[in-house]
C-alpha cells in the first residue's frame, strides 16, 4: 500500500531523480480550496437570502445574540487553557528536567477542547433520544418549559429528568405473551452474556489465562444458541396486541432472522468461490473475477421492479424466503473479493504440503484452508449481519404483512402514521431496536476498524 | 516389470482444462447448458406439480432447479473432469445468475414495454362480468358491454380473439382459471380448449397484457427531462461527490488530531465518535427526522440559544439539501476518521523523523508526508464511497422522502430525489401511478452511469491489475 519501493530493483534506471513539480501541478490545491471556499461563500450567502424574514418560532426559547455569548465562552476557555498550558508546561520541566514546547502542550489542550465540542455535538443527539426513549409525553415534540429557571429546561435542550418512566417501553411489549422456555431462554441467555462481559473484562485487567478463554468461548456458543433458539422459534401468534407497536418485539425478531440467514448464506456461497479465485488458475478465472467485481458495483434494489416482480411471481412476496434470497444475490460479489484477498495473505506452502500427503484440492480447502479462516468468516457474517439488519429499500417494497415486517419498516410506521406520530415509542423502540447492533459493533470493534482500509483498497 | 503388451488405447477425459479463449468458452458453454438444463427440467416438474397439485407454490421451480443441479452436476463431472474448477464458482454463479443477473435481464426487458399497475400482466379483477358456461364446457357467454364489442372488451390484439386469453372464475371468484381463446362472435367466446369438469364458471374477465412500446418510456424521460431528469441527475452528483468531500475532510481533519500519540484519552474520544457508524444507520436517519424539526426539534432549539431564527430544516428545497448533507457527515465521518488512522498507522514514523532533521515544520510534515501518503489508500475509498452515494437512497427516502416539492418538477422527481429514488417513485409510490416500466427506463440509465462511474474506479484504484496476477 505505501508507495515507497522496498527492494533497489523496484527504482527506475538511475534511481530517484528528483523533478520540480510544474508550475500547474503546484499551484492545483490552492485552486481547488479557492474553488471549495469560493462554493462555500455562495452557498452561505443563498442560506443567509433564505433565512431573511423568517420569524422565529414561538415554541423556541430565543436568546438574542446568544452566539457572541458562545464565541466569548470559546475565548474564555482558550485563556484559560492558555494559563494552565503555561503551568502544566513549567511543573512538566521542573519534574522531568527536560524541555517541552509550550505551543505543543496549548496545542493539545485546544485538541482537547474542540474534540469535547465534537463529541457533544455528535454523541448528544443520541443521548437526547436515548432519553426521550423514557419520557412518556412524547417529549422529541414538546415544548419547552418556559418558566423554569434553569436554561437547560427552559430552552429544552435537557429533557424532564423528574417524569421519566419506561411507558414507552411497556406500550412495545403490550399484549406480548411469552411462554417459560423462552424466558427461561433468555434468562440463560442473558446470564451467559453477563458472564462473558465480566471475562472479558477480567481478562482485559487482569491475567489471561487458557481457562479463561476456554470459559469465554463456551459463553459466547450459549449466548448464540439462546438467541438462535429464540429466533427460531418465536412466533407471531405470540402477539395479540392490536397497535403495530405491540408486535415491534416480532420485528426485531425477524430482522434477526433475515439477517442471520443472509450472513450465514454470504459465508456458504463466498468462500469457495473467493479460494477458486485465489489459488486455482483455469482459463476464464480473469474474466469471472471483472464479472463478480462489476457486478458487485450493482446493487440489488437498482432493479427493484424486476426484482419485486420476479419473487412475486415465484410466490414469495411476502415471505423472508424472497427477501433473503434478494439479499444474498448482493452479497456474494464483495464477500468474494474479501475472502479471495484473505487466502492469498496465507502461506501457500501449508496446501502444498498437504497436497502432497496426498490430498485433494477440495480436501485441502475444507481441512487447511477453511480452519484457518474463522475470522474472516466472523468478519463476513458481521459484515453481511449489520449491513442487512439496515437495508430498508427491499423489505419496505417486498413485506407488506405487519408480520413480516423488519425494524427500519416498523420505525417508519411510527413517524408516518396517518393519525399521529408516535415519537416516544419510536425513541423507545429505536433504542432497543439499535442495542443488538451497537453491541456486535463494540464487542468486535477490531474486526470493522482492521477491514475499513484493507477493505477499501480491496474493493 | 515388462509390458509386452499395450493396453488398449482409450480416450479417457483429462484433468487438464483446455487453455486460451477456447477453454473459457467452453467452460462457458458446458455451465450454461447445465444450468439452462437444470432450468428446463425443473420447469417441466414445477408445471407438472402444478398439474397434480393445483394449489402448489410457484417456488417449487427453484427447488427442483436446484435438485436437479445436484444431480447434474456429478454426471458433468464424469463427462468433463477438468471442469471441477468451475465448480467451486457454481453456487455463487447460480446465485448471482438467479437474483442479480435476471433481474437486470427482466428490467432491460421492461423498460421497452408499457408494464404498469394498469398493464400488470394479471387478470382485471375490476372488469369482471357474469358468465354462463355451455354444456359441452366449450363456449362462453358474456352478458352486452356497454359501448365495447366483445374483441375490446376482451383487449385481444386481432379482432377474431384467436390466441387471446380470457380469465374465468367460480362464484366466489377466488381462484382464476386461464383459459385459450379460439375465436368470438357476438357475445360468444369459443375456447380453444373444454373447461376441465373441476371449475365452475360464474365469472369472466380479461388480462391486461403489457407491451412493447420500443422507445416511448425513454421519449417520455426526454422529453419531461427539464422537469425531471436533469435537476434529478445534477443533485445526484452534486450529492454524492459533495457528501464525500465533506466526509473526507472532516474524518481526516479528525483521524490527524487523534492519531497524535501525545493526546491523553484518545482512545475514549476514539470509542465515543464511533457512535453514530455503530447505530444502524435506517435507525439513526429517522432520529433525524425528529431532530431536525422546525418547532420542536433539538437542532432548533440550540440554534435558539444562539439567537439563530428557526431553521426550515427539512420544509425549504435548499435546506433539505444542507440536512441531508449534515446527516449523512454525522453518519460517515467515523468511518473516514477510522481509515484515516489506519492508514495513518501505516505510514513508517522514520519519514518525520527523517524530515524532522531537515527542518520541516509540523505543517509541512502534513503536506509533504501525510497527505500524499494517503492519497494512494484514500483514493479508492473516495471512489467507492462516491459509487456508494451516487445510489444511496436509505438517507434520501428516511429523510426527506425526495421533498419539499418544488414548482415545475414531476411529482415523482422533487427537490431533493436522486435518480434512485425518483424510479423508486415511479414505480411504488401512488404519485408515480405504478409505472414499472418507466421506472425501469430510469433504473436502465442509472446502469449505464453507474458502469460508467465504476470503470474509473477500477482503472483509479488499479483493480484490473490485481485481478490478473
Amino acid at each position: 500500500m505505501t508507495a515507497a519501493p522496498k527492494t533497489p530493483s523496484d527504482l527506475p534506471p538511475g534511481g530517484y531523480v528528483h523533478r520540480e513539480p510544474s508550475l500547474l501541478r503546484r499551484a492545483l490545491p490552492w485552486l481547488v480550496t479557492a474553488a471549495l471556499v469560493i462554493a462555500l461563500i455562495v452557498l452561505g450567502q443563498a442560506l443567509v437570502q433564505n433565512m431573511q424574514g423568517r420569524q422565529k418560532s414561538f415554541s423556541i426559547y430565543f436568546v438574542e445574540r446568544g452566539w457572541v455569548r458562545f464565541l466569548l465562552f470559546l475565548l474564555a476557555a482558550s485563556g484559560v487553557l492558555a494559563l494552565t498550558s503555561l503551568l502544566g508546561q513549567r511543573i512538566g520541566m521542573a519534574r522531568t528536567g527536560r524541555r517541552i514546547s509550550y505551543a505543543a502542550v496549548l496545542g493539545d489542550q485546544l485538541t482537547h477542547l474542540f474534540l469535547i465540542l465534537v463529541v457533544l455535538v455528535a454523541v448528544y443527539p443520541l443521548l437526547y433520544v436515548l432519553i426521550a426513549a423514557f419520557d412518556p409525553r412524547n417529549s422529541l415534540f414538546a415544548f419547552p418549559d418556559f418558566e423554569n429557571p434553569n436554561i437547560l429546561y427552559r430552552s429544552g435542550l435537557m429533557p424532564r429528568l423528574d417524569v421519566l418512566s419506561t411507558e414507552n417501553f411497556a406500550k412495545l411489549f403490550e399484549g406480548v405473551t411469552i411462554p417459560g422456555w423462552q424466558l427461561l431462554l433468555a434468562g440463560v441467555g442473558g446470564a451467559s452474556l453477563a458472564t462473558l462481559l465480566l471475562l472479558m473484562l477480567v481478562g482485559r485487567f487482569g491475567r489471561d489465562s487458557v481457562g479463561l478463554q476456554r470459559t469465554r468461548t463456551w459463553a459466547l456458543r450459549v449466548v448464540i444458541a439462546a438467541l438462535a433458539a429464540l429466533v427460531l422459534f418465536m412466533t407471531p401468534a405470540q402477539f395479540t396486541g392490536f397497535s403495530n407497536e405491540s408486535k415491534f418485539l416480532l420485528s426485531v425478531r425477524n430482522t434477526l432472522f433475515v439477517s442471520g440467514v443472509t450472513g450465514i448464506l454470504a459465508i456458504l456461497l463466498s468462500t469457495t468461490a473467493g479460494y477458486a479465485m485465489a489459488r486455482l488458475r483455469f482459463p476464464g478465472r480473469f474474466q469471472m473475477l471483472l464479472f463478480f467485481i462489476f457486478i458487485q458495483m450493482f446493487p440489488v434494489f437498482l432493479a427493484l421492479v424486476a426484482v419485486y416482480k420476479l419473487l412475486t411471481d415465484l410466490g414469495l412476496g411476502n415471505t423472508f424466503t424472497g427477501l433473503i434470497l434478494a439479499y444474498s444475490g448482493g452479497a456474494i460479489a464483495f464477500n468474494t473479493w474479501i475472502f479471495k484477498g484473505y487466502v492469498e495473505s496465507l502461506p501457500e506452502s501449508l496446501e502444498e504440503a498437504a497436497m502432497v500427503d496426498g490430498a485433494t484440492r477440495w480436501q485441502t480447502f475444507v481441512k487447511v484452508v477453511l480452519p484457518l479462516s474463522g475470522g474472516i468468516m466472523v468478519f463476513i457474517f458481521l459484515n453481511q449481519f449489520i449491513g442487512t439488519y439496515a437495508e430498508f429499500i427491499l423489505a419496505n417494497v417486498l413485506l407488506t404483512g405487519v408480520e413480516q415486517w423488519t425494524v427500519g419498516v416498523m420505525l417508519r410506521s411510527f413517524t408516518t402514521g396517518q393519525f399521529s406520530t408516535k415519537w416516544g415509542v419510536f425513541a423507545a423502540a429505536s433504542t432497543l431496536g439499535a442495542l443488538p447492533i451497537i453491541a456486535l459493533f463494540y464487542g468486535f470493534q477490531n474486526y470493522f476498524v482492521g477491514g475499513t482500509v484493507s477493505g477499501g483498497v480491496k474493493e | 516389470m515388462t509390458h509386452t503388451m499395450h493396453p488398449p488405447i482409450r480416450r479417457r477425459p483429462t484433468n487438464v482444462p483446455p487453455q486460451g479463449t477456447r477453454g473459457v468458452f467452453l467452460a462457458l458453454l458446458i455451465l450454461s447448458v447445465l444450468i439452462g438444463v437444470s432450468f428446463l427440467i425443473g420447469w417441466l416438474l414445477s408445471g407438472l406439480t402444478a398439474q397434480v397439485l393445483p394449489g402448489a407454490p410457484a417456488y417449487t421451480i427453484l427447488i427442483f432447479m436446484l435438485l436437479t443441479l445436484l444431480v447434474l452436476t456429478p454426471l458433468t463431472y464424469r463427462l468433463f473432469p477438468w471442469i471441477t474448477n468451475w465448480f467451486y464458482l457454481l453456487p455463487a454463479l447460480v446465485f448471482i445468475l438467479a437474483f442479480t443477473v435476471l433481474p437486470v435481464v427482466l428490467t432491460v426487458n421492461y423498460a421497452f414495454t408499457n408494464y404498469s399497475g394498469a398493464n400488470s400482466g394479471n387478470p382485471d379483477s375490476a372488469s369482471r362480468t357474469a358468465a354462463t358456461l355451455s354444456a359441452d364446457r366449450l363456449t362462453v357467454t358474456l352478458p352486452e358491454q356497454q359501448g365495447q364489442n366483445l374483441a375490446e372488451f376482451l383487449k385481444c390484439a386481432a379482432p377474431t380473439c384467436a390466441g387471446g386469453t380470457i380469465v374465468l372464475y367460480d362464484e366466489e371468484a377466488s381462484v382464476p382459471y386461464r383459459q385459450p381463446v379460439r375465436a368470438i362472435s357476438g357475445n360468444t367466446v369459443t375456447l380453444a380448449a373444454p373447461v376441465p369438469e373441476t371449475v365452475e364458471v360464474a365469472n369472466a374477465t380479461r388480462i391486461n397484457r403489457y407491451e412493447y412500446v420500443g422507445l416511448a418510456n425513454f421519449q417520455e424521460i426526454f422529453g419531461k427531462a427539464s422537469r425531471a431528469l436533469w435537476p434529478v441527475f445534477l443533485w445526484t452528483v452534486v450529492f454524492a461527490f459533495s457528501t464525500i468531500v465533506i466526509n473526507a475532510v472532516a474524518g481526516l481533519i479528525l483521524g490527524i488530531l487523534l492519531y497524535n500519540k501525545r493526546l491523553k484519552g484518545r482512545n475514549v474520544y476514539r470509542t465515543l465518535l464511533f457512535l453514530p457508524w455503530a447505530v444502524p444507520a435506517v435507525i439513526s436517519v429517522q432520529m433525524w427526522v425528529a431532530l431536525f424539526n422546525q418547532q420542536f426539534g433539538i437542532v432548533n432549539k440550540t440554534l435558539g440559544l444562539l439567537g439563530v431564527a428557526a431553521v426550515p430544516w427539512l420544509g425549504d428545497p435548499l435546506w433539505a439539501k444542507v440536512s441531508i448533507l449534515l446527516v449523512n457527515l454525522w453518519l460517515g465521518f467515523p468511518y473516514m476518521m477510522t481509515a484515516t488512522i489506519s492508514a495513518l498507522s501505516t505510514i513508517n514514523d522514520d519519514l518525520y523523523e527523517a524530515a524532522e532533521i531537515d527542518g520541516a515544520s509540523r505543517w509541512q510534515q502534513i503536506t509533504n508526508i501525510t497527505l500524499p501518503l494517503l492519497r494512494t489508500s484514500f483514493t479508492p475509498i473516495l471512489l467507492s464511497g462516491f459509487a456508494f452515494n451516487f445510489n444511496n437512497f436509505g438517507i434520501i427516502y428516511l429523510l426527506t422522502a425526495g421533498g419539499p416539492a418544488q414548482e415545475g418538477r414531476e411529482s415523482t422527481a422533487q427537490s431533493t430525489d436522486i435518480l434512485l429514488s425518483w424510479g423508486y417513485n415511479t414505480a411504488f409510490v401512488s404519485s408515480g401511478g405504478q409505472n414499472f416500466a418507466l421506472a425501469s427506463a430510469i433504473a436502465l440509465i442509472i446502469f449505464f452511469l453507474t458502469l460508467a462511474i465504476s470503470l474509473v474506479n477500477f482503472r483509479a484504484a488499479g483493480v484490473f491489475e490485481e485481478a490478473r496476477k
